[in-house]
């Protein structure tokens, strides 16, 4: 299967340069379609889904290449290499920002810009780094993984199954995205909460853009902070928005600071 | 009477919140506030996912809260919410935006039931399917062998009984003339090799199935089982040549019946792949509390991918003769060394092929003689 098909890659816009954009953990490339439709004009748009998530090939799921972010980085440059990226925009939420800090690092020449939205390179407290979880807090999330289903596929069911008083809403639409296999959702919970990349920032020599919200408790201010300190040519936007997914919430203030970036 | 529609919002069987387009609550009915704890006031200016425990809070911003954006609602989703004392409340919410003509965003409007039954019920059906997996796991295994078994039966015993067969046929026809002792003796040699292979299969089935080899450990001299399994060995096969030193001085506590079985095991497999017409050497010692024990012959090294899978059941290095046995031999060695807390190892190259066995010659802290 080649790796367009198995990252369901998607390819749009006309610009000579390229943005890529990561989905991060909990969704898929759905994530990205009130922000990357703006960037058509201007430029080749690329979108795709981690293996394990939204329309990625699942067969392709391997634990072990899985079981660091790096397995991820891997394939943000294969299909960088794929594409033929040279000088390019990486655009990253949530876990994706550090999955793209590894890219970046592995192909210098791949990636000319990063824009790292709600990045943590540790999401667990580390004596005078506050990553926002004690390691209390993530062993529940990652046990409730194991021994509740609910919150992940049982309860998933009925969102994706549709709903029948809002026909609407496309079948595709419904079932397509934040489509998550539990047991590979698991997985990726536990290699995103557990992940430690803060020796890596120092290593990006692309130019960096942290978009940072207010009242992110999955990436706080502080943690942003701490990622702009770390990487050397880096600067940040506070947006007004709230909560993880400014992508979704915020759409134009992520596009504004985006376009006036590149 | 007319219902109160106040009232109903009020003292519903179901929690109300409003959100408003920062997320926060900007309303909420008495109904959650008994289930909370948290006075309607008290709840105004909250989020959601301060309402519920931290992977819930995770689970809400990495997955409902997108959800909602993308869809404008989302469904019965699992949250356990957490009530002003620390308790935990499983409920199920469903969520709907309201936007008006513009499609701003004016308000999210929650409803949130109580759960813990169902909750219960759900991790029940999870459990038992768990439990079901692992039962069907197991189930596997055992069909599993019992299919080797078959294949066993009905592969290894069938030439032997064979010639017992035919021996009968002859005795019939012939009637006891003076070939008839030998006959009776290869028929007898025939049977003994049918009672072995019965007994390897059953060593096998205990070995996978019931936890172990069973042993009967005392503490013993060694060496004469091995001599008895030697001289067995050497009549049975008078054109080896067997080079033997047994120097097992000291006692050790094990089954010599099953180290004698270990033996003849690695004995019957240097007879069959070692070079012929060249010696199988034995070396027995013990030494620093230790009792090691050698097989060394000369021959072809075994090749890299069968040394891989030389301690499993039913493997065969190579296309054999019928004689050869179920392949069980090394592996039932390999679990007998198991039992006794030692270890059965292999070096093989151009000048031979050395199987090891070695264990402790006294009791190890562990009480238990299966291993």
């Amino acid at each position: 299967m080649s790796i367009i098909a198995r990252n369901n890659v998607t390819i749009a816009g006309s610009g000579l340069r390229t943005m890529i954009f990561a989905h991060g953990f909990g969704c898929d490339q759905n994530m990205w379609r009130f922000v990357e439709p703006e960037f058509r004009e201007d430029f080749r748009t690329v979108l795709f889904d981690h293996v394990g998530a939204g329309k990625s090939d699942l067969s392709a799921y391997d634990p072990a290449k899985y079981g660091a972010l790096q397995g991820y980085a891997d394939d943000v440059v294969a299909i960088g290499e794929k594409l033929g990226l040279r000088g390019a925009v990486f655009v990253g939420h949530s876990v994706s920002a550090m999955i793209g800090v590894l890219a970046a690092i592995e192909a210098p020449e791949m990636f000319e810009s990063l824009v790292l939205i709600g990045p943590s390179p540790r999401y667990i407290d580390d004596g005078d780094y506050k990553g926002g979880f004690t390691v209390a807090q993530i062993e529940e999330l990652l046990a409730s993984l194991d021994d509740n289903h609910l919150g992940w596929s049982a309860a998933m069911a009925p969102v994706i199954m549709g709903n029948p008083n809002q026909p609407e809403l496309g079948e595709e639409l419904t079932n397509s995205f934040c489509r998550t296999d539990p047991e590979i959702a698991k997985q990726f919970a536990r290699v995103t909460f557990m992940s430690d990349n803060r020796h890596d920032l120092g290593k990006v020599n692309a130019r960096v853009l942290i978009l940072q919200c207010k009242e992110d408790i999955i990436a706080s201010e502080a943690v942003g902070a701490y990622v702009q300190k770390h990487i050397p040519d880096s600067q940040t936007v506070i947006l007004d928005a709230t909560g993880h997914c400014p992508n979704l919430s915020a759409p134009a203030e992520v596009i504004a600071a985006i376009r006036r970036f590149v | 009477m007319a219902e109160d529609l106040e009232d109903l919002y009020e003292n519903a069987p179901c929690g109300y919140a409003s959100l408003g387009p920062d997320g926060r609550i900007v309303k909420s009915n008495l109904t959650l506030s008994q289930w909370t704890g948290f006075s309607q006031e008290a709840l105004l200016g909250k989020r959601l996912r301060e309402l519920v425990n931290t992977s819930g809070a995770i689970f809400y911003e990495t997955h409902f809260a997108p959800l909602l954006r993308m869809q404008g609602f989302f469904n019965e989703v699992a949250l356990d919410l957490v009530t002003i004392d620390g308790a935990t409340l499983p409920v199920l919410v469903s969520a709907a935006e309201r936007r008006d003509a513009y499609g701003d965003l004016l308000f999210t409007r929650v409803t949130i039931f109580q759960a813990a039954e169902r909750r219960r019920y759900e991790r029940e059906l999870v459990e038992a399917k768990r439990e079901a997996e692992r039962g069907l796991a197991a189930e596997r295994t055992a069909s599993e062998l019992r299919e080797q078994f078959v294949a066993i039966l009905g592969h290894d015993l069938r030439n032997p009984l064979a010639a017992i067969d035919a021996g009968i046929n002859l005795l019939q026809r012939r009637g006891f003339d003076d070939r008839a002792p030998d006959l009776l003796a290869h028929m007898r040699r025939s049977g003994s090799r049918m009672q072995e292979l019965i007994n390897n299969v059953l060593d096998l089935t205990r070995s996978r199935l019931g936890g172990g080899i069973p042993l009967k450990k005392e503490e013993c001299s060694i060496t004469p089982v091995m001599a008895q399994v030697i001289e067995e060995l050497r009549i049975a096969h008078p054109e080896s040549e067997f080079a033997v030193n047994l120097n097992a001085t000291e006692p050790v506590d094990c089954d010599q019946g099953r180290i004698g079985q270990l033996l003849s095991n690695l004995l019957g497999n240097a007879l069959h792949h070692g070079a012929k017409n060249r010696p199988i050497r034995v070396v027995a010692v013990t030494e620093e509390g230790r009792f090691t024990l050698s097989v060394a012959n000369e021959g072809d090294p075994i090749r890299p991918e069968i040394m891989e899978r030389l301690f499993l059941p039913f493997y065969r290095g190579e296309a054999r003769s019928s004689a050869e046995g179920l392949g069980l031999g090394l592996y039932i060695a390999s679990e007998i060394a198991r039992a006794h807390d030692g270890e059965l190892s292999v070096t093989s190259d151009q000048s031979g092929t050395v199987f090891t066995f070695t264990m402790p010659t006294a009791r190890t802290a562990a009480p238990d003689g299966v291993g």
